[in-house]
């Protein structure tokens, strides 16, 4: 391990060559580290079947949106964990009460995973309405309602349901996961569900893709984003 | 002049220390306001910035795919009653990709490897002792909110947020230690690379003094501290003359340092920073295999995701320590440009567990988010 200790001037490496390959050590080093805690984002560990309705009063306004997410089941019974209730794997919507309430009020801080766009431009919502939650089945669902802060009439309106994040994986229900209630008839709705990771994605190991798409910002969770379009002439 | 700087030096060092403990401080007070009224709600860690698909986001889909799997091999091991080995199986897999994925564990042990010039199995020793540690962290916390208290989902992100916010803080605490360390030998790095020539030939003979004690030192002085670096400012600072250009090389790792009474010590404060933590999937398993009736399965699942995540922390560290190697040889006799290179190099991976403590204890960089409910 020791080597010569002769501390002749010679023994100096050339300072360029010498910093130069430690810098290029710490550089990769660095940059492994940066990726994985870059990386550090997590998968999902919610999974939601997603339906939803939106609401129009008599005038064409939509007024809001009423959403009913089912959990997956082993989220469902992580948080039905020590919520008291008198049957053996039933639980009535007041036993559920409490559970609901939590669940709305956490769901603020991240926007109810609900963006609505009317004619391009963001609507604000409103604190969510008529919550509760059923457990059927080993799944529980939450049903909520989420007023616009003021109602809209819009030529153009779309609603994302997802989250950016995907700690949380939405997915449309198969059959009929988005109805409109009391819209003009004329108003046509069109559902994009979201797409998803493919293989393609996953394949982009390049190393310059790579560290250019862990610095990149916003795009990530947009592939999980569920998009319902409504077109009123 | 070498007395200055030493002065000058640990001055310096101090008033850093002071610094980043005063910033610490009023990060964790902001944050603690912050976290008031968010129980319940899970962890108040704000959302992580965006980073994109990509490696990260196969790695994610994997895990993701995994993960999937475990509510219904859960049911069949629950049907058959048997020992559940394809759930033990996915388990591992998951545990494997789920390390390449979200956590401070890794950044921090390979970090820690890459400063002190660990051998390769310690840091294979680490990466097992911080993956075990955050499985029983999990059971624990299952175990006693759970099936002990009855508790609620509720209960156990509380339990989980105080691990997470004391993991954090002692991230940041092990990145300061190494800081104050490697800042040492950094300056005595420097101040041997700026004593004219013939200070280093007359300080020869005294190196060579100093080597004899140095080993002396070092065959039974282990435990008195944690890292090989810092043998070098001891040495520097027992040096009262301050003329000894060599001090600050570094020995190769010797024996007793891996199996002395000392060994383990040292590199607990790393072990409890990297593994205290417990993964939320775990947590959500456990639960729901003890809502199956199915706990010990359950458990066992959790060792398997363990050993998973074990093995991806420890090709990690081979890296952290290839590359150090690497690093220590390019720094050639370790002397003069290339040892201060390498000291440099050592701080920088010193300073660098301190950032990721702060980003983590801010939110900046969100390591899982806690439960939604």
């Amino acid at each position: 391990m020791q080597r010569a200790t002769q501390p002749t001037p010679g023994g100096r490496r050339p300072l360029a060559c010498s910093l130069y390959s430690i810098v290029r050590a710490l550089a990769l080093v660095l940059g492994a580290g940066c990726a994985l805690t870059g990386a550090a984002r997590a998968h999902p560990h919610v999974w939601v079947t997603a339906k939803s309705e939106l609401v129009y009063a008599a005038d064409g306004a939509l007024t809001g949106v009423r959403h009913a997410w089912a959990f997956d089941d082993m989220f469902s019974s992580f948080a039905l964990q020590g919520i008291p209730h008198k049957r053996k794997g039933a639980y009535t919507r007041e036993e559920l009460a409490p559970l609901a309430q939590i669940n709305v009020t956490s769901l603020k801080e991240y926007g109810y995973f609900t963006r609505v766009r009317a004619d391009g431009k963001k609507v604000p919502l409103s604190e969510p309405v008529d919550y509760w939650l059923d457990y059927t089945g080993s799944v529980l669902t939450l049903h909520f309602t989420l007023p616009l802060k003021a109602p809209v009439t819009a030529k153009s309106l779309m609603v994302e349901i997802y989250d950016p994040t995907w700690f949380v994986d939405f997915t449309l229900a198969d059959k009929d996961p988005v109805a409109l209630q009391g819209a003009r008839p004329d108003c046509k709705l069109e559902v994009q569900p979201a797409t998803g990771f493919t293989v393609a994605q996953g394949q982009q190991l390049g190393g310059e893709t790579f560290f250019n798409s862990l610095s990149a910002t916003g795009s990530f969770g947009a592939q999980f984003a569920n998009k319902v379009f409504v077109k009123c002439p | 002049m070498p007395m200055i700087s030493i002065l000058s030096g640990r001055v310096l060092a101090r008033a850093a220390t002071a610094g980043a403990i005063g910033v610490v401080l009023l990060l964790l007070m902001r944050h603690t306001a912050l976290a008031q009224g968010a129980f319940g709600v899970g962890s108040p860690m704000s959302a992580p910035p965006e980073a994109a698909g990509g490696l990260v986001g196969w790695f994610l889909q994997k895990q993701a795919a995994y993960y999937r799997e475990f509510a219904a091999l859960v049911r069949a091991a629950k049907q058959t009653g048997g020992v559940a080995f394809g759930l033990l199986g996915v388990a591992f897999s998951y545990g494997v990709f789920h390390a390449a994925g979200p956590g401070h564990g890794k950044a921090v042990i390979s970090s820690y490897l890459f400063a002190n010039g660990e051998s390769w199995r310690r840091g294979v020793t680490l990466s097992f002792a911080s993956a075990l540690l955050q499985s029983l962290v999990a059971i624990a916390i299952v175990g006693i909110a759970a099936v002990l208290l009855s508790g609620t989902a509720q209960m156990m992100g509380a339990a989980v947020h105080d691990i997470e916010i004391g993991s954090f803080l002692l991230v940041i605490a092990v990145g300061l230690r190494l800081a104050w360390v490697k800042g040492y030998g950094f300056l005595a790095a420097l101040r041997a690379y700026r004593a004219p020539a013939p200070a280093s030939l007359s300080a020869a003979a005294a190196e060579h003094r100093t080597r004899a004690a140095h080993e002396h030192d070092h065959a039974h002085d282990d435990d008195h501290d944690h890292h090989h670096g810092h043998h070098d400012h001891d040495h520097h600072a027992a040096a009262p003359d301050g003329a000894c250009p060599a001090c600050g090389h570094a020995h190769g790792p010797a024996p007793q340092d891996l199996a002395g009474p000392g060994g383990w010590r040292r590199g607990l404060s790393a072990v409890l920073a990297a593994g205290l933590r417990p993964c939320s999937g775990a947590i959500i398993l456990l639960v729901f295999t003890l809502a199956q009736g199915v706990i010990w399965t359950g458990v066992a699942a959790t060792f398997a995701m363990g050993i998973g995540t074990a093995i991806t922390v420890a090709a990690l560290a081979t890296f952290a320590v290839g590359a150090r190697s690497a690093a220590a040889r390019l720094a050639g006799d370790r002397r003069g440009v290339g040892l201060v290179a390498l000291r440099t190099v050592e701080l920088v991976a010193a300073l660098a567990v301190i950032l990721v403590g702060v980003l983590l204890l801010t939110g900046y960089m969100a390591s899982e988010r806690m439960f939604l409910v």
